[in-house]
């Protein structure tokens, strides 16, 4: 009977060992995924990185545009700076909301009441897209637009508007069309919405504009 | 009948027993290998996932410094071209008229940096709680700060140190607020807004205000505050200003 405790000690110690293993092996994986993550997990981060990357090739165009005015500056006469600052005032006041503009775009439609929040929303997710130029029925929007409601209406820049809600969007069709949809898809699972739809036209106007206010406060 | 001999019996039940437990540590053994094959296979999926999350930061680091050179490069050649132009403006007047023109139009487009008074929001996260993300500080937070100073009649915004142009779009994944073509931000945050300072002080103020954020200021001790100031300055926008699909009619 002597064999006994051996082997016991034998089995004893084989799971032993393997409870050692497994909980040093668990341990330090857990260790490093908390040393490395910071709280970032890797889908949002590979979120991240498409959107640096898209950024950076926008930003790096733009970087080869202004070296190539510089340098046609250096090079050139007033005839030039005025051909470059005339283009630039019209690239301005088509991104200031000051002149009507036209090209590919969508135009979502939603019969809800919507509120000024949702439309805010919306507004935001086409400019993520890539819009260029937006409208709120047939309201001119930019990025200080003021959106709010106003009793049973809702006042844009000062202006009141109702539902249906017509939103026109000028910008990269494909990316557009994108987030229309999806944006459609998540309206009309909506309990409050009627009709949610979007098509996309290869060659949208917006008319409307917004009048350029003078910096009361602000200087250089 | 032959009776076996005792001893004969005690070293068979011996060598059954001794065979029970080889049979058992065998079993123990083969129960290890089989549980070991199964570990390597479950923890070396988070060792990879370890690595390919660090090569997933490294890219993101890479790709922030090369986002905050461009925007510095950007800003820079803007520097010199409106050096070059002020130097052909005194040439003539017409261009010194354009670019009065333009001035004022980079003016509204946030392309220049502009002072004057207002207030600092300041927002930061809270205390995790029932709300997966609801403690943190998102990018709609930060929208609707924007929206409200605008209504409040700011002239100019920045978040971060980053303006906000006419075309600026806000989103992010939760706890992270990217704005244009920018670099993720994170909290704290501080959104500095030059124009009408009472007016913006008065709808900060206003409980029926932010109620989003002030519901979740009570729930998860998520921090926001304001201060009104004399003189704030702000940055001129980095990014691109280019619409490469709206032309004027």
């Amino acid at each position: 009977m002597r064999s006994r405790p051996s082997l016991n000690a034998l089995v004893v110690g084989i799971l032993t060992g393997l409870l050692a293993f497994v909980a040093v092996v668990q341990v330090r994986s857990q260790a490093e995924v908390e040393r490395s993550l910071g709280g970032v997990d890797s889908t949002t981060l590979a979120f991240l990185i498409d959107d640096l990357h898209r950024a950076n090739d926008a930003l790096g165009a733009d970087a080869a545009t202004l070296s190539m005015r510089r340098d046609a500056l250096r090079g050139g006469g007033n005839q030039v700076v005025d051909a470059q600052l005339n283009a630039e005032a019209s690239q301005l006041r088509v991104a200031e909301g000051l002149v009507p503009v036209h090209g590919p775009g969508v135009v979502v439609t939603v019969d809800a009441p919507l509120t000024p929040l949702d439309l805010q929303d919306a507004v935001d997710n086409l400019r993520v897209a890539g819009a260029e130029a937006l409208a709120l029925n047939d309201r001119r929007l930019v990025t200080s637009s003021v959106i709010k409601a106003s009793g049973d209406a809702i006042d844009v820049d000062g202006a009141q508007v109702h539902g249906p809600w017509t939103l026109s969007a000028i910008g990269d069709p494909t990316r557009l069309a994108g987030a229309a949809d999806q944006m459609t898809r998540a309206l009309r699972d909506d309990p409050r919405v009627r009709r949610a739809a979007y098509r996309s036209e290869s060659d949208l106007v917006i008319r409307s504009t917004v009048v350029q206010r003078p910096f009361v406060y602000g200087s250089s | 009948m032959v009776q076996p001999a005792p001893g004969i019996i005690r070293s068979q039940v011996n060598l059954r027993r001794v065979g029970a437990y080889v049979l058992l540590a065998l079993t123990a053994l083969a129960f290890g290998f089989l549980l070991a094959t199964q570990l390597r296979t479950q923890l070396l999926v988070p060792g990879n996932r370890v690595a390919r999350t660090e090569a997933l930061v490294r890219t993101v680091q890479d790709l922030e410094s090369t986002n905050s050179a461009y925007r510095a490069q950007i800003a820079s050649l803007r520097g010199q071209i409106d050096g070059l132009e002020a130097q052909a403006a005194q040439r003539s007047e017409a261009t010194q008229r354009l670019r009065d023109d333009v001035a004022t139009l980079r003016a509204h487009a946030g392309l220049t940096p502009m002072r004057g008074p207002g207030v600092t929001v300041d927002l930061g996260n809270g205390r995790p709680g029932a709300g997966a993300t609801d403690y943190l500080v998102n990018f709609q937070d930060i929208q609707d700060v924007v929206n409200l100073l605008f209504a409040g009649g700011a002239e100019g915004v920045a978040v971060n140190g980053r303006r906000i142009s006419p075309m600026s779009s806000f989103s992010g994944p939760a706890g992270t607020v990217v704005i244009d073509q920018g670099n993720p931000l994170y909290a704290p945050f501080q959104v500095v807004a030059v124009g009408n300072r009472s007016q913006m002080e008065q709808l900060l103020g206003d409980a029926a205000s932010l109620g989003g954020l002030r519901n979740r200021q009570r729930a998860f001790g998520l921090a926001l505050s304001f201060q009104g100031s004399p003189d704030l300055s702000l940055p001129a926008y980095d990014s691109t200003l280019e619409s490469s699909f709206a032309q004027p009619s």
